[in-house]
């Protein structure tokens, strides 16, 4: 192996290159860090999910929209868990920063009079139209170059190095030669994204919860894990994302009945409803029977279709490739089903993004997120990127250099390349099925009950335990599927861990505990490392902060109230019981 | 599946797919100067390498290369 590569004396290191991270970037040298590097273990702006972006970023424009009303959706609807301090940021900023991106020269759909085109998608506020995530990234990759970053692609992280307490930098290879990088660095911008777990996503897979399984073991708190809100997508197709915009242009779903069920949940919405809703609303038809369920595009008018071509070009590609999209119609109906497995949450942070760890940042999705109207996907990491990269500058310029110990380096590059020496080792693919076999089941990732959720992780463990340490690669590509397989099955532990400490009915629901129990649980599940053991808790929402506060009552879940009343459920001794 | 075909005779070598592919599924031959599947498993079936080529040498399939389970 050829000697590692060292870069010192770095002011701002952000880890991934989607939209979070390159805004991080960005702002960092804007705010006069002199040294910035950005570290991707793909490339920078092809990276993660902000490349497959669905072509819409929901926009608060503050000119146009209404501000009580948006704090208000977004505080509701994240059932109150969300930090009303970073959503009022997030509606202070994310104008400006769309402005922005139009300067850099992101390509929006704009009206005839060079206005912000806007359409109704998912929730009650427009969005923002762009032509192609992967040219809106291409973009923003440009400029941060021409801003001065210094990109650094085809370098995994595997560790985050630390000192004293506080972040240091971090350890990775090339999966191009296998060299070692090390990172010296006064703070660290962690931009990984959250677990998905190269489950039934395109465009996804990989983005592995790599930070947040480093993060995990520096020591770092994280939360939120409980919460899995995931998507719909096509069940026998490789295709995805874009429901914003299939819903949006009035795409239907419905059941084996042919009848539309969203608006079993929400009569306002019906399928432009929030994904937590609209997840719920499918496993609810799958735990009655009435599966396959489908999405039924064939109504959608030619422009509208002309459109989605425009602006989520790959996925209609692929539509056209599979015989769904002829000319400008959707022709036939799709089958469909959730999407997993992943899992949301992240980093504990303050309103300063901040981490448990001193001069460890995080923004995007690889923090616990602020409710749907707000600071969520490509919009929150936008506003959260860019104040991360300017507090880490602010940071870095206060701090000395970071004393990095040769015993942590020796013992991180241990472990790096530990798949690389093993024989006779287990394929990472063995652990990625039987981590997604765990996990995916719609009663299991949606609907919750204790002896499913222990079941599951038992089976993770299992896995944990007996597959995770004899990975086995066989070139650099190998170890980074290696590490990948590594960090899904410890995010795995983590969010079945989180969701057996949450007693009640939130963001997912619990057939055991159907109840919203504002009373016991206006809380974010913690879990952070101690030594082997993983220490779960919770940190309250610091609701005497804010001026939205829920009644402290204790409540049967709304939608489980909403089953009830169509006679779907009815709770027997403070359990569901299906009908 | 994704990535399933790069046309050698169409291949200028030029590399923007190599770069594009966020999964490392795609490397370069140094000797031919031509793009080749390599990890084809590990393909995410995102397009990108289709779209970008500007030989249109790449065919892509919406097909999963991975059993990934359904969730019912």
């Amino acid at each position: 192996m050829a000697d590692e590569v060292v870069m010192r004396d770095i002011d701002v290191l952000v880890i991934g290159g989607g939209l979070a991270g390159t805004f991080a970037a960005i702002k960092a040298r804007e705010a006069g860090a002199s040294h910035v590097v950005q570290v991707d273990k793909a490339s920078v702006g092809r990276s993660g999910c902000s490349a497959f972006g669905a072509g819409v970023i929901r926009t608060f424009f503050p000119h146009e929209d209404d501000r009580d009303k948006a704090v208000y959706e977004s505080v509701l609807r994240s059932h109150f868990l969300c930090d009303q301090e970073r959503l009022a940021q997030h509606l202070d900023d994310v104008y400006d920063r769309i402005r922005e991106m139009d300067s850099f020269g992101v390509e929006f759909e704009k009206t005839p009079d060079g206005k912000f085109d806007r359409i109704l998608a998912r929730g009650i506020y427009r969005r923002v139209m762009f032509r192609g995530g992967y040219r809106m990234m291409e973009a923003m990759r440009k400029a941060a170059i021409e801003k001065g970053v210094k990109i650094v692609d085809r370098v995994m992280v595997t560790d985050l190095l630390t000192d004293g307490g506080g972040a240091a930098g971090a350890i990775g290879f090339s999966t191009e030669s296998g060299q070692v990088y090390e990172f010296y660095a006064r703070s660290v911008v962690l931009a990984t994204g959250r677990g998905f777990m190269k489950g039934r996503r395109p465009g996804h897979r990989n983005v592995t919860g790599d930070g947040m399984a480093a993060a995990y073991r520096a020591g770092v708190t994280l939360a939120g894990l409980d919460s899995a809100v995931p998507n719909t997508g096509p069940a026998h197709y490789d295709i995805g994302p874009g429901n914003n915009m299939y819903l949006g242009a009035g795409g239907l779903l419905v059941n084996s009945d042919g009848r539309r069920f969203a608006e079993t949940f929400d009569p306002a919405l019906k399928e432009r409803t929030e994904l937590g809703i609209l997840s719920v609303a499918c496993a609810i038809e799958a735990r009655r029977g009435r599966t396959p369920l489908y999405l039924d595009m064939t109504g959608v008018e030619p422009e509208k279709v002309q459109r989605m071509k425009r602006v989520i070009p790959l996925p209609l590609m692929m539509y056209e490739r599979a015989g769904v999209v002829v000319g400008d119609r959707f022709v036939k109906r799709i089958e469909w089903v959730i999407e997993g497995p992943s899992c949301n949450g992240g980093l504990l942070v303050n309103s300063r993004y901040e981490t448990t760890l001193p001069g460890l940042f995080t923004c995007g999705d690889t923090m616990p997120a602020v409710g749907p109207e707000g600071q969520t996907a490509l919009p929150g990491a936008m506003t959260s990127g860019a104040r991360a990269g300017k507090y880490a500058a602010g940071y870095a310029s206060e701090v000395p250099p970071p004393k990095i110990s040769r015993e942590q380096v020796a013992e991180f590059r241990e472990r790096m390349f530990a798949p690389l020496k093993r024989r006779d080792g287990i394929e990472p693919d063995q652990v990625l099925l039987s981590v997604q076999e765990a996990l995916m089941p719609y009663d299991v990732l949606v609907l919750r009950h204790e002896e499913r959720l222990k079941a599951a992780l038992q089976e993770v463990e299992g896995i944990w335990h007996g597959q995770v340490p004899l990975l086995q690669a066989y070139d650099p590509h190998y170890l980074r599927m290696a590490h990948e397989a590594g960090n899904i099955a410890l995010v795995a532990r983590m969010m079945l861990e989180s969701a057996l400490y949450r007693r009640e009915s939130r963001e997912s629901l619990r057939e055991d505990y159907p109840y919203l129990d504002h009373t016991e649980w206006v809380k974010l599940v913690t879990v952070k490392r101690d030594g082997d053991r993983m220490e779960l808790g919770a940190a309250p929402v610091p609701l005497e902060r804010y001026k939205l506060r829920p009644p402290v009552e204790k409540v049967l879940h709304p939608l489980w109230r909403a089953a009830e009343k169509q006679g779907i459920i009815r709770v027997e001794n403070g359990s569901v019981k299906w009908a | 599946m994704g990535v399933r075909k790069i046309d050698v005779s169409m291949c200028t070598g030029c590399a923007i797919c190599v770069d594009y592919c966020p999964m490392d599924v795609l490397k370069m031959d140094g000797e031919r100067q031509k793009a080749f599947i390599k990890y084809l498993r590990d393909c995410q079936s995102c397009f990108l390498c289709e779209r970008v080529c500007p030989e249109n040498a790449i065919t892509c399939i919406p097909v999963y290369e991975r059993r990934i389970p359904l969730p019912w």
